[in-house]
């Protein structure tokens, strides 16, 4: 097995007017992975307006200048593509799969839809209404709400620390000046980067893309820095749920951000921790206790600051013992890291599987994206198994002693608060959180 | 902007195809594209394979596979095979059970190694047993118990089906997890997990005549095992709308809808998934268009006609907007429905369909991954593996008429099963 990664051959360039250009050409279904991201995502959302930069993406596509949002709907299933957009912490994004037969079509209405927007009120007012409506649903939804409690809880007033959906509050607020002035403000060439990977002459994949955004101008402004995250104090977060069978339990503690020295040795080190089926935490809550059916840990990086975390349910009477369990084994891998087999094996799976996260167009071309994103380089992908095997047993529990949970930490359950309060006590102070203040 | 003439998207021509001697059948196909390989092993054995008393035993049975057997002890299949680059896991089925090894290609010994193992000689401690047991009502409390569309799907089942083993959840009701025993389990081993019962599908970077000789070397020696007993698969015609409500606590109503559907095999199968494509995927979809867009009386709904030995099922569910009447939600896909069954789909829109499930064919055979378990799934359901390469040509041959004529057939109002829900006490 060859140690490099291959990419396709990519091929990029900067337009006159700003727009970075990526194309990769590469064997395979009749397909293209078509991304176009802009620098610019919820951590702009102002005070007051959270989920506006959500509410930008998922209403620019209901009508631009030379379309209404029914016929943007229609051009794009009529050939057979989905549309997408959304947006995350950091930026926003439209993309699709385009039947390659179908690639101008459908890159003209993708450029539509980032360039022209026009917000009819009405469709702007329906997206949002239907926005609050889903936040509903999604209390419905345990995992969910655990997830979204663990985000506030470890960046607070950061622009991490609200939900990229928002709240109704905030949602019902945003205006639809707010929302053509986000766009006008933070959409233009000069803050995106066009993505088309699979099965195209790059030749003419190269003319299409300068001819549909070749012309797009806007004054748009490069997004600012972002403030360091601060350290949140201990404490137990509790959402009831009074009829819940189980509870969610999550413990999160903030990291570094993604173009971070630390990524690699952290890699590693979560995969040896709580990445596979054989991990530390698989085995202690799963197979040596039968305490739940999955459990995992994650570090989810971003520009300005990341977190880690541990995610599992149980039943109730358990989830003490389950949090127990947490954190004693991240103390344990803290004191002594990964053992040499672990190690190894942990290094191996790594490298074997590396080249199933890049293989189809849409793997590559999202993996394209981020690199361009967080600024980190090919150099990452394609060196990824030299960079995997260079983490040491040392390098693993430096990021455990820097990141895990021991003393550090917030621990959210979702459950009934009657039966949780009381066991969760001895891990620190318990806050009682309405469900309702999440969304 | 295509720069070559593309070859079929599944070159079944190439697939090397052998049964062993004791029934074991392996399906190769060699796809140098990216340096993995994926190693699917099917059992013809599901819920639809299990009694009252047992259910769930099929998919807790899944679990113990992980458990050890001969030459590897209970947690070393994962961690021999994470060493080697690779990767597993399952699922269970109404119909199947499957497993699949994803892997870099020079790990493919392992894999054979580790897998014709546990199909010679697993090993089935009660302690393994135990702690699966708890993993699987862990589990069975996450996806169902505490699951708004867990809960609503199993009611539907139960409504859909009254003799059918279709009748009861894949993982079981609560009190049968408790009940099964370790012998139950050998009994099941015995007889749903020998050769005979079981085909293999290795697709990717790999030789594949050297390949069926390994294969035949590590599998060829397991005897062959009994014929499974025949499952009882009568059901009586439904005659009326049946309904069921659900209690929980939620912020708003839901609404499930069921029909009966024919079997995968059914001539009549490819129109419905094009039905269901204009019903509910994409966001000019009829039934989007009509209760999001439109009416604004659900947040989100979809639709499923999900492919089975026996009768399928085909579902729409709905989350109703809160403050919205469920009666306007179900009124509503009434009349959608009630429209395709008698005046059809426009052509533009029956296209529009066919190249949304061409693209999504594309998709899942674009990986090593995908193109195995399209084999697998395609042998298992429709008895014929080669069956994985004609869905782009049946999709294509469905008519307008075709559209309607399911429609008006399958999703008769006067044959539907519908489960509610209704909130209580959410706060």
């Amino acid at each position: 097995m060859s140690d490099r990664i291959a990419l396709p051959p990519v091929r990029e360039e900067r337009l006159e007017n700003g727009l970075e250009l990526v194309l990769a050409r590469r064997e395979g279904v009749p397909l293209c992975a078509v991304r176009l991201l802009v620098r610019a995502g919820s951590a702009l959302d102002p005070d007051g307006r959270h989920g506006l930069a959500h509410l930008v993406s998922q209403s620019a596509r209901r009508g631009t200048a030379r379309r209404s949002g029914r016929e943007v709907d229609e051009e794009v299933e009529g050939l057979g593509a989905e549309l997408g957009a959304g947006a995350d912490e950091d930026a926003s994004y439209v993309g699709l799969s385009a039947p390659s037969e179908f690639l101008p079509q459908l890159l003209d209405v993708v450029a539509d839809v980032a360039a022209n927007p026009v917000f009819p009120a009405a469709e702007l007012s329906r997206i949002r209404r239907r926005e609050v409506a889903g936040l509903a649903h999604l209390l419905d939804e345990p995992g969910a709400v655990a997830d979204r409690a663990a985000v506030a809880a470890v960046f607070g007033d950061h622009p991490y620390g609200h939900p990229v959906d928002g709240r109704a509050r905030h949602l019902s607020a945003c205006s639809r000046a707010d929302v053509t002035g986000f766009h006008r403000r933070w959409f233009g060439p000069g803050n995106a980067t066009l993505v088309i990977v699979g099965d195209l002459d790059l030749e003419a994949a190269r003319a299409l893309a300068r001819r549909k955004l070749g012309r797009w101008r806007s004054a748009a402004a490069p997004a600012p820095e972002l403030p360091p995250v601060a350290e949140p104090a201990r404490e137990v977060l509790l959402v009831d749920r009074p009829d819940a069978s189980q509870t969610q339990v999550r413990v999160a503690v903030p990291a570094f951000p993604r173009a971070s020295p630390e990524y690699f040795p952290a890699v590693v080190a979560n995969a040896v921790f709580g990445g596979g089926f054989t991990s530390r935490l698989m085995e202690a809550v799963r197979v040596n206790r039968g305490l739940s059916y999955g459990v995992r840990s994650r570090f989810a990086a971003s520009r300005a600051g990341g977190f880690f975390y541990v995610s599992s349910f149980t039943r109730n009477e358990t989830a003490a013992e389950l949090v127990d369990v947490l954190l004693s084994e991240s103390a344990r891998f803290r004191e002594g890291g990964p053992s040499e087999e672990e190690l190894l094996r942990t290094q191996n799976y790594l490298c074997g599987l590396y080249p199933l996260a890049l293989e189809t167009h849409d793997q590559v071309a999202d993996k394209l994206a981020e690199i361009k994103l967080y600024g980190v380089g090919e150099e990452e992908v394609t060196g990824y198994r030299e960079r995997v095997r260079a983490v040491t047993a040392a390098d693993c529990q430096a990021v455990a002693r820097r990141h895990f949970p021991v003393e550090r930490g917030v621990i959210v359950a979702v459950g009934p608060a009657k039966l949780l309060r009381k066991p969760l006590a001895r891990f620190g102070p318990v806050r009682l959180l309405p469900a309702k203040s999440l969304v | 902007m295509r720069t070559r003439t593309p070859g079929p998207v599944l070159p079944l021509d190439r697939v090397v195809s052998h049964t062993l001697s004791n029934g074991l059948r392996v399906r190769l196909l060699e796809e140098r594209s990216a340096p993995t390989v994926s190693y699917y092993t099917f059992f013809q054995a599901g819920s639809r394979n299990e009694r009252l008393g047992l259910t769930g035993i099929s998919h807790l049975f899944e679990h113990m596979m992980f458990n050890g057997s001969s030459r590897y002890g209970p947690k070393e299949f994962d961690r021999v095979l994470e060493a080697r680059g690779g990767t597993s896991n399952a699922y269970t089925s109404n119909d199947l059970t499957a497993y699949h090894d994803d892997a870099a290609s020079d790990a493919l010994q392992t894999i054979v190694d580790l897998e014709s193992d546990r199909m010679r000689s697993l090993a089935l401690t009660p302690e393994t047993l135990e702690q699966e047991r708890q993993v699987v009502k862990e589990e069975r409390r996450l996806r169902t118990d505490n699951s708004i569309f867990g809960l609503m799907e199993e009611q539907l089942e139960a409504l859909i089906f009254l003799s059918h083993p279709y009748r009861w959840p894949v993982i079981g009701w609560m009190e049968d997890i408790e009940r099964i025993t370790r012998e139950d389990c050998l009994e099941y081993f015995r007889t749903y997990y020998a050769p005979g019962n079981a085909a293999l599908y290795l697709v990717g970077d790999l030789d594949a005549r050297g390949t069926l000789e390994l294969v035949e070397r590590h599998y060829g020696e397991i005897p062959a095992g009994p014929r499974p007993p025949p499952v009882a698969t009568g059901e009586p015609p439904q005659r009326g709308e049946r309904r069921a409500a659900i209690r929980f606590p939620a912020q708003a109503p839901a609404l499930l809808v069921g029909w009966r559907a024919p079997e995968a095999r059914s001539p009549d199968a490819p129109a419905l998934d094009v039905l269901q494509t204009c019903l509910a995927v994409g966001e000019s979809s009829r039934l989007r268009r009509r209760l999001v867009e439109e009416d604004e009386v659900a947040v989100s709904v979809s639709a499923s006609y999900g492919w089975r030995i026996d009768a399928g099922v085909f579902l729409v569910f709905a989350e109703v907007a809160p403050g919205a009447k469920l009666r306007k939600v179900e009124r509503g896909l009434e009349e959608e429905i009630a429209r395709v069954a008698e005046e059809g789909v426009p052509a533009a829109e029956l296209r529009r369909a066919q190249r949304l499930l061409r693209s999504s064919v594309l998709h899942e055979l674009s990986t090593h991954n995908g193109v195995a378990h399209a084999l697998g799934q395609a042998e298992a359901l429709l008895g014929d593996w080669r069956e994985a390469g004609r869905s782009l040509s049946q999709y294509e041959a469905v008519t307008a008429r075709d559209v309607r004529r399911v429609a008006a057939s399958w999703l008769d109002p006067t044959r539907r099963s519908v489960v509610v829900l209704e909130p209580e006490g959410a706060k």
